[in-house]
Order: C-alpha cells, then structure tokens, then sequence
C-alpha cells in the first residue's frame, strides 16, 4: 500500500515536470498517434488484401491488435523506468543515488519514469479493440470483461519482465540488447496477429518463452468465442498468470544482478 | 565501540581494455582501489578525507554507504553493516555528491523535498520542525518553489544539503560538496556545516581537494593515496612536516643588480618584485633580512608561509602518489 502511495506521488509530481513543456509533450504524443496509426494501418491493408487470415475474420484481428496495443503502451506509460529510462540511470549513476535510499530498487526505478506520449497510442489500441469487437459481435458479459482485464493485468506485468531483460543485461554492462528487443519489440509486432497463424519455432517462442500467446490471445480466443487449439474455457482464465509468473522470475535474476551491481562498482 | 569501524577494508575493480588485434578477449587489468584501509571516527567528529584523483575516497564513501561491497575487510556505522543492512542503514545516513543531484530537475525543490518525506516516511511534525530549521540555515526560504534547473550551483547545493538532511541523518557524507563553488557560497556552506555538527552532533565525513575547506571544518584529516591509509591525524601537525619554507616579496626604492644571494635559495622577479624563497631551517631569517638591506634601500617587504595547495602537492610527491 506504502509502495502504491509512493508510486502515485511520484507519478504526480513527474507528470507535473513533464507538463513544463508543453509544446514538445504535445508533439511528440501528435508522433506517437501518427506511429501507432500506422501500424493499424498495416493491419488494415492486410485486412483489405486477405479479408481473413486462417479462422479469423477482420475484426478479430482488430481485436487481437487492439488488445496487444493498449498492453504494450500501457505499461511503456507507467513502467518507462524499466521500458526506457534504465540503462541511462546506470550510465548517469542515478542508480547509485536510488541504492542510498531505504527503499526498494525497482521501486523506485519504477517510480522515476512515466511516458505520458503514449496515450496515444493507447487511445489507437482502444479504438481497434472496440472496432474489433462490434465486427466480431462480441457479447459481452462480466466474466468476458474480467477476462480481458487480467490478460491487460497480466500483459503489464509480462512485458515489463520481458524488459527487465534488457535492464539486467545492462547492470551486467553487457551491451547486447538486440536480444532483448527481439522479446520485446518483436514480440509486440509478432503477437499483433494471433499465435496460430504462426511456424512451429516462433510458436515455442511466444508461448514458452515469452508468453504473449498464453496472456493475450488464449483470453481473446476464448471472448471471440474460437477457443485457441480447442482448449477448454476455463484455460482463459489460467494461462494469463504465465505474465506473472514470467515477472517473478525476472525479478528473481533483478535482484540478484544488483548484488553483483554492488560488488563491482559502477 | 565506535561511531563508524573500518577494519583492513579491501576493494579491487576489474577494468577492461580495449581489445587490441591478434587478441581474442579484451585483456583485463586489475585496480586495486583499496588496500587495507583501517580507521574509526567517534559520534561527532568532522573527518577530512583527501587524497589525489583515483586514491580510493569515492570508493570508500561508497562501501560506508552502502552502494559498493568491499572485496574483504569489517565495517559498521553505528552498529550496522552498510552493505548487508543497506534499507536500515540508509534511513540513519546522508549523502550529497558534490557532481551528482538527487533532486528532481524540473519540479520546484519544494515538491522534491516532499517526494523525500514520503521515501524516509518522516512523520509530519518532525518534518515541518526540521524544514523550518533547514530552510532558514540555509537560506532557502525564497527558492522553495523554484524548479532546481533554474537555481545557480551555489544554491543547488543548498538544496542538495536540505535534501540529504531532511531525515535528520546521525552521520553525514560530503563528496566534494565545495567543487565549482563561489567564494561566497563556500563560506556559507561551511557555516552551515559547522552548525550541523554542532547543533545536533552530526558526524560528518567530506573528500575534499579544498584545503580551506578542511582547515575552516575539520580537525581530523585521513590522507588516502594508491588505496592505503597514508597519515590518520590533525592538519596543522602533518603540514609543519612539509611547512618549511618561506616567502619573502621584497621591494626596492631603486634598481639593485649584481646582489650574492645567499647559497640554497630560489629568486625570482616579478615586475619591480624580488621573490625569494629560502628555508629558515638553512638560512637563518636574520641573516636573509642583512643580505637584502645589504642589497639596496628596501622600500617594503612581507614574508609568507607557503600555499597550503603547495605543501599538499610536496606531501603527494614525496609519498609518491
């Protein structure tokens, strides 16, 4: 709860030195919807060429985009610290200064960065699930709406795990982080499209080990009403919390790359 | 036992170079940053830690920190082991990198020092009671709604100190808190940190390459060099070790030529100045002042200790660091 308050406080007082320019803020969310725009974009021509890819019509697959959208670019907004700001904090020595407070790490990594820009691309995710969803007729229940909140719920939490890669390569100063946006970024493109529409190896890849198909599209299969592999419904429910656990793993390998921060120096 | 124990405290660092051709790993070069540092400070005392560029001070305010393990050796502040106790610790301590903000760049200082009521959970009515006092120690009264970017470095530094102290830390780490500072805010900043000390008994530690700064504050120094403790005592009685020499600039009433200086001393002449300098224990003053009124109509002269500066940089060579 202490953590919550402190997170929030932080926020505050971010967005508040963000706001003191306002010019740049407003034009870069301007890029950043012109950005996402054109990914959509991208889905749409497909859409337009095809009509439907294996078992998934158009909206289905604005459904999936939108959902892997407003996931990603949420959690780029409210966990920039480890999405974006990281490797500056090692090299600037800012994470020394994090290590003289009484608190945790990556708390308070989490809480030095916010991308507010990002709405945007939010708000384009947003529009395309919504689109998705009436040209899929969805019929929306509670259960269906509480699926679809812990697979955003538990996509936060995987892609941040998936960045945290990234971060606990740079504490260990090696610089090879393609790797990591192969998971990150190219998962984010990758899963923009449903996991069965992919060859075997790239299967293995987004449902073992970076889960984006157990998160995102089991959940959404199942609200689509075309169930993934013809696994049972109750599965939506379970394999979102592959995020989670994807998360505790990397928080696992986190702190105990900061042990080797602090023994050798910065 | 003491406020802070440091037992034979050691600390390497791995660097690696560049790769060179025909090489297949980067060759690695091992730095010893550290060798055997002991000491111990007591509640209250105002420390100066100096030494040249690289001998080992940052390292050590590091591992007393918390930041940095050191490779092998003992430490405890108050009880505590900096880096196993690291949370605990850290409430009890203060740090102010004199290169390094902590503060957040773009908001007014004020909402900087509120984020940090809410890091060190400091309770409402010790905060106010401990702002009012810091914000008028230190003047900062009218620039609690600036943002810290539009502050001068004077006065950042100001609000760094607030910032590092608002927890009411028992010990103090200053890291070169006076590099870059006017004349003016280095005087207030020692002020400052002679009322800390005093007033609630902070111990405070500071690397410094300012001399001043270690006569004005502190009457303990530790001179660091190459990672091993060199000298652990007062300024004044490791200065008179090198302190032997003096400085005479003497002036004349007409243009004098062909005087015998005596043997084993340096003359220089700057403009109508002579500068002489000699070693009394060599050339008895006496006998320097006969030579000079020897010499010509002397119209004025003063005679000078040596530059702290220099005799720092003479102690440096002679331990060869």
């Amino acid at each position: 709860m202490d953590t919550l308050r402190l997170y929030r406080k932080s926020m505050a007082m971010l967005l508040k030195s963000q706001m003191q320019y306002p010019a740049s803020f407003l034009m870069q969310t301007l890029a950043q919807l012109v950005m996402e725009s054109g990914e959509l974009m991208a889905v749409i021509l497909l859409v337009d060429r095809f009509d439907h890819l294996n078992q998934w019509t158009a909206g289905n697959l604005y459904f999936f985009f939108g959902l892997m959208s407003m996931t990603f670019y949420l959690t780029e907004c409210f966990a920039r610290g480890i999405t974006g700001a990281f490797s500056g904090m090692v090299r600037s020595g800012q994470l020394d200064t994090l290590l003289l407070r009484p608190r945790g790490v990556l708390t308070q990594v989490l809480c030095s960065a916010v991308d507010p820009r990002r709405i945007t691309c939010i708000a384009v995710g947003a529009f395309s699930f919504g689109l998705g969803s009436r040209l899929s007729g969805v019929a929306w229940t509670a259960g269906k709406a509480l699926i679809i909140l812990e697979s955003v719920f538990c996509g936060f939490w995987l892609i941040m795990g998936l960045f945290m890669i990234e971060a606990i390569l740079c504490i260990h100063s090696v610089k090879s982080i393609e790797l990591a946006n192969a998971l990150t970024y190219g998962g984010r493109s990758a899963c923009e499209y449903p996991i069965d529409t992919f060859p075997r190896p790239l299967r293995l890849l987004f449902t073992v080990i970076a889960p984006f198909a157990l998160v995102m599209h089991v959940p959404a299969a199942w609200v689509l009403g075309k169930p993934l592999f013809g696994w049972p419904g109750w599965t939506a429910a379970v394999t979102p919390t592959a995020g989670i656990i994807l998360f505790g793993i990397m928080y696992l390998l986190f702190q105990r790359a900061m042990r080797f921060y602090r023994s050798t120096g910065s | 036992m003491a406020f802070i124990e440091v037992e034979n405290l050691n600390k390497q660092f791995i660097i690696r170079k560049k790769r060179e051709k025909g090489q297949l790993m980067r060759p690695k070069e091992e730095i010893s940053a550290l060798r055997e540092v002991s000491f111990q400070v007591n509640q209250g005392e105002l420390v100066g830690y100096i030494g040249p560029n690289g001998a080992g001070k940052s390292t050590t305010v590091k591992i007393l920190s918390g930041i940095l393990t050191p490779d092998s050796g003992r430490a405890s502040v108050d009880g505590l082991v900096p880096w196993a106790d690291r949370k605990a610790h850290v409430r009890r301590i203060g740090v102010v990198f004199g290169q390094r903000s902590q503060l957040w760049w773009d908001v007014p200082i004020a909402d900087s020092f509120a984020l940090l009521k809410e890091i060190y959970h400091v309770p409402e009515a010790a905060y106010q009671a401990r702002m009012g006092e810091l914000t008028e120690a230190l003047q900062l009264g009218d620039l609690m709604r600036t943002p810290l970017r539009l502050l001068s470095l004077g006065q950042r530094m100001r609000a760094e100190l607030c910032g590092s102290l608002l927890h009411s830390p028992s010990l103090l780490f200053l890291d070169e808190p006076t590099i870059g500072l006017d004349a003016v805010s280095k005087l207030t900043l020692r002020e400052f940190l002679q009322w800390e000390n005093r007033q609630r008994g902070t111990t405070i530690l500071l690397t410094t390459h300012d001399m001043e700064d270690i006569t004005a504050l502190c009457s303990r120094v530790m001179v660091l060099g190459h990672g091993r403790k060199l000298y652990d005592g007062e300024l004044t009685e490791l200065l008179a070790r090198y302190d032997t020499e003096r400085i005479i600039t003497a002036r004349y009433e007409e243009e004098i030529s062909g005087t015998a200086w005596p043997e084993g001393c340096q003359v220089r002449r700057n403009g109508e100045n002579w500068i002489i300098t000699y070693a009394p224990e060599k050339i008895p003053t006496a006998e320097m002042m006969a030579r000079m009124q020897q010499a010509g109509h002397l119209r004025e002269c003063t005679v000078q200790p040596q530059n702290v500066d220099r005799l720092i940089a003479r102690m440096y060579q002679e331990m060869e660091l």
